[in-house]
C-alpha cells in the first residue's frame, strides 16, 4: 500500500548542527528522534527506525516506504560552489503555504521592500510553467523581475532571471541569476519539515558562487527574507492551502501556484491542504 | 448576524491612513480610515491569497493588501493589481463590505441591517477603550442600562460604557465620560476603568 504523504522524504535536521544530544522533533504530527549512533545518524519514531539519509547538508527521513530516491540537485556537487546551511525558521503555517510563498515573486516589492523588489517595479511578465511529466516535477522558467538588491553579492538594482522547481510536495528549488558568474545559476532551496498540518520548520539551504561574502552575512540575508515571509504566512486564511479553485482568486502572475496546487491534488498530497471551500 | 450596531473603537483611536483588526459578532474585520477621513469595515481577508487586510496599508482612499499590494476602493472593489499594472481587475475581485458609521465619538459596525440607531451620547467625551479577558459584569461595577449604554459613575465621574463582545467570553469596553469633568477627574475615571478591568479578570481567576 503506497501513501502519497508518508512515502515522501522530509528534512528533520541539519547535519552540521546535530550535537551529541541529538534532536527531538516532529514529523507529520508524530514524535521523531534524530541521533548519532557511533558515526552514523539514525532517525526513529515510536521505537521504529525510519529510512534516512544525509544529503544537501540535511538529514532526510521517510515515515513510510520510499517509492523513489531523494530528488537530485546536480549543482550541489559542482566544484566552486559554497554550500550554506542557513538553519531553521519555525512558521505557524501549513507546509504547503510555505512552499507556495517561496514560488511567488509578485510579493517582493511589498514584503521584501528595497531588497528583492521595490515599487514602481511591480510588474510580473509572462513566464512559462509546466508539470514535467517525465520527472513529475513542477517547473517555472523565464521568470524575470527587477530587484534592488537581488543577492548579498549584488551591487545595485538588476533584472534577475529565475527558474523554480518543485521536485517534492514540501521542497522548492530556486535557480537565480548569479551576479559574479554570468551563465551560472545560484541555487537556493526551501526544504520544509511538516510538524503538523498548520506548523512547519523551514530549512533554507544554498549552493552559491560567492567567494567573498562572509558566511554570517549570507545566512543573515536569507534569515531576514524568511522572517519577512513569516509575517505573511502566519496571517493567511484559511490556514490550510485551498487546492480547489473558488476560495482564492489567482492571476497570470500566479501560474506557478496554480500548477503547484493542481499537481498536489493530482498526487493526493493533502497534508496541510483544504479540499472543499469552507 | 446581530441586527444592531456594535461599538468597535473610539473615533480618535483610528487616525487617517490607519487600518486595525476588529471583531464583530465573531467575524474578523479590517477597520480603516482613508486620507479624507472616511471609515470602512471589511472582511479581514484579501480574496487573492487570503492575507489579512488588517496588515495592509492605506493610500489615499484605498486599502492595499500587504502581500501583493492589491488595492481596493471604498466599495470593496479591487482597483489595481500591481503585478499587472495594465489590467483592469475583474468585478468578481471584491472584498465583502459591512455597514460602518461614526456617532458620539465612537465607530460602530453592523453585520445586518440595524433596527435602531446607536445610543445618544450627548454631553460625553471619549475616555478610553480597554480589553477584558473576562465577561463584563455591569452590576458589579455599579452601572445600570439606560438608553443603550451602561451608565453610572467611575471615581465620581459620570460615564457611559459600551460593550463590544469578543469570542471566548472576552470583551472590549469603550468608555465615555462626562464632558464637563476636569482633566484630573478624567485621569481618575481612566484609572477607574483599569480597576474595573482588573476586578473582572480577578473575579474570573
Amino acid at each position: 500500500m503506497t501513501d502519497p504523504i508518508r512515502d515522501e522524504w522530509y528534512p528533520v535536521a541539519l547535519v552540521s548542527q546535530l550535537g551529541p544530544e541529538g534532536r527531538d522533533t516532529r514529523l507529520l504530527g508524530e514524535p521523531v528522534r534524530v541521533a548519532w549512533h557511533g558515526g552514523a545518524i539514525t532517525v526513529t519514531s515510536g521505537g521504529r527506525s525510519l529510512p534516512s539519509q544525509q544529503r544537501y547538508g540535511h538529514v532526510w527521513a521517510c515515515p513510510g516506504t520510499p517509492q523513489r530516491p531523494l530528488f537530485d540537485i546536480p549543482e550541489a556537487d559542482q566544484p566552486g560552489r559554497r554550500l550554506v546551511d542557513v538553519g531553521l525558521v519555525r512558521v505557524k503555517c501549513s507546509p504547503l503555504r510555505a512552499v507556495e510563498n517561496f514560488l511567488d515573486i509578485a510579493h517582493f516589492p511589498f514584503v521584501h521592500t528595497d531588497i528583492l523588489g521595490a515599487e514602481p517595479h511591480t510588474e510580473v511578465g509572462r513566464y512559462d510553467v509546466a508539470i514535467r511529466e517525465e520527472v513529475d516535477e513542477v517547473w517555472a522558467t523565464k521568470v524575470h523581475f527587477y530587484q534592488p538588491q537581488a543577492a548579498k553579492s549584488a551591487a545595485g538594482g538588476i533584472t534577475t532571471e529565475y527558474m523554480y522547481r518543485v521536485p517534492a510536495p514540501t521542497v522548492s528549488i530556486l535557480y537565480k541569476t548569479c551576479p559574479p558568474r554570468p551563465g551560472e545559476w545560484d541555487v537556493i532551496t526551501l526544504f520544509v519539515q511538516p510538524l503538523d498540518e498548520e506548523l512547519c520548520e523551514v530549512w533554507p539551504w544554498m549552493a552559491l558562487f560567492d567567494d567573498d561574502t562572509p558566511m554570517t552575512d549570507l545566512i543573515h540575508f536569507q534569515q531576514t527574507i524568511f522572517l519577512q515571509d513569516r509575517s505573511i504566512l502566519e496571517n493567511q486564511l484559511p490556514h490550510r492551502l485551498p487546492l480547489d479553485p473558488g476560495l482564492e482568486i489567482p492571476t497570470r502572475a500566479d501560474l506557478t501556484s496554480v500548477a503547484y496546487r493542481r499537481w498536489l491534488k493530482r498526487r493526493g498530497y493533502t497534508y496541510g491542504a483544504q479540499l472543499v471551500a469552507a | 448576524m446581530l441586527p444592531y450596531w456594535t461599538p468597535v473603537a473610539l473615533s480618535r483611536d483610528l487616525a487617517p491612513l490607519v487600518v486595525m483588526p476588529v471583531v464583530v459578532d465573531g467575524a474578523e474585520l479590517a477597520l480603516w480610515r482613508s486620507a479624507s477621513g472616511r471609515i470602512a469595515a471589511w472582511a479581514d481577508r484579501c480574496p487573492h491569497r487570503g492575507m489579512r487586510l488588517s496588515h495592509g496599508f492605506v493610500r489615499g482612499e484605498a486599502l492595499s493588501c500587504i502581500y501583493h499590494g492589491w488595492s481596493y476602493a471604498q466599495s470593496g472593489q479591487c482597483q489595481r493589481i500591481p503585478a499587472h499594472p495594465d489590467l483592469e481587475p475583474p468585478e468578481a475581485i471584491r472584498v465583502p463590505v459591512h455597514r460602518a458609521m461614526e456617532s458620539g465619538g465612537v465607530i460602530w459596525v453592523a453585520l445586518a441591517e440595524p433596527a435602531a440607531l446607536p445610543p445618544a451620547l450627548a454631553g460625553l467625551v471619549p475616555l478610553r477603550s480597554v480589553t477584558l479577558d473576562a465577561p463584563f459584569d455591569p452590576a458589579a461595577a455599579g452601572l445600570a442600562e439606560s438608553g443603550g449604554a451602561w451608565r453610572g459613575t467611575l471615581a465620581g465621574v459620570a460615564v457611559a460604557v459600551l460593550v463590544q463582545p469578543l469570542p471566548e467570553n472576552r470583551c472590549v469596553l469603550h468608555v465615555l465620560a462626562d464632558g464637563a469633568a476636569t482633566p484630573a477627574a478624567l485621569v481618575d475615571a481612566s484609572r477607574g476603568v483599569e480597576t474595573l478591568r482588573r476586578q473582572a479578570e480577578e473575579a474570573l481567576a
